[in-house]
């Protein structure tokens, strides 16, 4: 694979663009150099997946009528791993035509660490007439990025007798509408529902809520004073703070500081120690019972469960 | 008192007073990845909160579950953390960590060990 300044250039373009058309889900290759241009690229990968992280957050849990187009990624395969029918938006995805798959072995498109992920499960697949199960996988476009997801992968009989087929399927999201015009658009409203008001915040207000999230990871052992007493601490209001903190983090400020409080706690049991009851304590919960309890809700099981 | 112990990703170097972690070359660092670091590194300091210089100059990558993972629930223990950086690629992987997590203790980056030490022992 060539890998002079110009080429790395139009990689770096072309990620890009992508990210300008809505599509946060490519990835540049990582380099086994250590120079600018390296560092370019890494500096993007991290910043896409910072704006694919909240843009799918923003969608989900906050805006009230975001447009989401899902772009599907499906492959079927026969049971040597042939591609035999792909779906337009796949080829989409891909950079590609469909006659540049169809027939082709699906390892040819893997990057080398899903290559031996699938060479690895491929023949446990094969082993029952029908399975489902998922695999994360990593294919290189034909315009040189990545696209890394977890697939689908079902295992079923043809009906023609023509012995066992293999589907390959995940979607991904795109922000706007995602190639170009040709494409049917399945526009989901996904936060349809949402009762709570929406709150106009100023870019200092957006920094007030962010501080109070950052306040409260970073000190998760201290109780929160009401929500009146923490606007008046910030120099807010109680709606603006309640609301606005809802939009931004979609889950209530309450809420957020036990799910945390939860996070922090289930690392300390797996690898520390510390008692159960002191652990409750460490990470704010005000008795032994509402820590297991609020445990439990979150992980599905109880705290000492984990610990066996 | 001295302790090492060493996992796919990295190397840990215990002292009494500080741990040292070296990051193996070639890695991208994932969840899976971030969370046998994490556990090893707990595993080592038995609860002692303590100063950290972690050498991150063999990474190529960390994507973001790991770094929310390094940064949530792989922080607690830590007294100090200096990352010691070979600029550009590290120098922009620690940038943008330093960017957007939010952190609660003291942190910074050094391309010379000595700094990195000075800067642990000072706190």
């Amino acid at each position: 694979m060539p890998n002079n300044d110009d080429f790395r250039v139009k990689r770096i373009q072309k990620m890009l663009l992508e990210m300008a058309r809505g599509n946060f889900f490519y990835r540049l290759e990582p380099s086994d150099r250590n120079d600018n241009m390296a560092s370019l690229a890494v500096m993007l990968n991290m910043v896409n997946e910072e704006i694919r992280a909240s843009f799918i957050h923003q969608g989900f849990a906050n805006t009230r009528n975001t447009p989401q187009c899902i772009i599907q990624l499906s492959l079927l395969l026969d049971s040597k791993g042939i591609v035999e029918m792909v779906a337009n938006s796949t080829c989409s995805l891909l950079s590609c035509l469909p006659h540049d798959l169809i027939g082709r072995p699906i390892i040819q498109f893997m990057t080398e660490v899903s290559q031996k992920r699938w060479v690895k499960k491929f023949p446990k697949l094969l082993k029952k007439e029908r399975t489902e199960t998922i695999l994360q996988l990593e294919l290189h476009t034909f315009e040189g990025l990545l696209i890394k997801k977890d697939f689908n992968i079902s295992v079923f009989q043809a009906f023609d007798g023509s012995g066992q087929k293999i589907l390959l399927d995940t979607v991904f999201f795109s922000k706007g509408a995602p190639f170009g015009t040709g494409l049917p658009k399945k526009n989901l409203k996904v936060t349809k529902g949402i009762k709570e008001p929406k709150v106009m915040l100023r870019p200092q207000d957006i920094q007030m809520i962010r501080d109070v999230h950052d306040m409260i990871i970073n000190h998760l052992e201290r109780d929160l004073p009401t929500l009146k007493d923490l606007a008046l601490q910030m120099g807010t209001n109680e709606y603006k703070l309640k609301y606005g903190f809802k939009q931004l983090y979609g889950t209530t400020i309450f809420r957020f500081q036990t799910q945390e409080r939860l996070r922090k706690a289930r690392t300390l049991i797996e690898h520390s120690g510390h008692s159960l009851k002191e652990i409750a304590h460490m990470t704010g919960f005000k008795s032994a019972a509402h820590f297991s309890r609020a445990f439990r809700e979150k992980y599905g099981q109880s705290p000492s469960d984990l610990r066996e | 008192m001295k302790k090492s112990h060493e996992n796919t990703y990295a190397i840990y170097l215990l002292t009494d007073d500080l741990l040292h972690i070296i990051y193996k070359k070639g890695h991208c660092i994932d969840l899976p990845a971030a969370q046998l670091i994490v556990k090893d590194r707990m595993q080592l300091q038995q609860g002692r909160k303590m100063p950290i210089l972690c050498d991150i100059r063999n990474l190529v990558q960390v994507n973001k579950p790991a770094r929310d993972y390094l940064a949530f629930e792989g922080s607690q223990w830590i007294k100090a953390l200096a990352f010691l950086i070979d600029p550009p690629v590290t120098d922009v992987i620690s940038a943008l960590y330093l960017g957007t997590q939010a952190q609660n203790v003291p942190t910074r980056s050094f391309t010379k060990e000595s700094d990195a030490l000075d800067f642990l022992r000072s706190l």
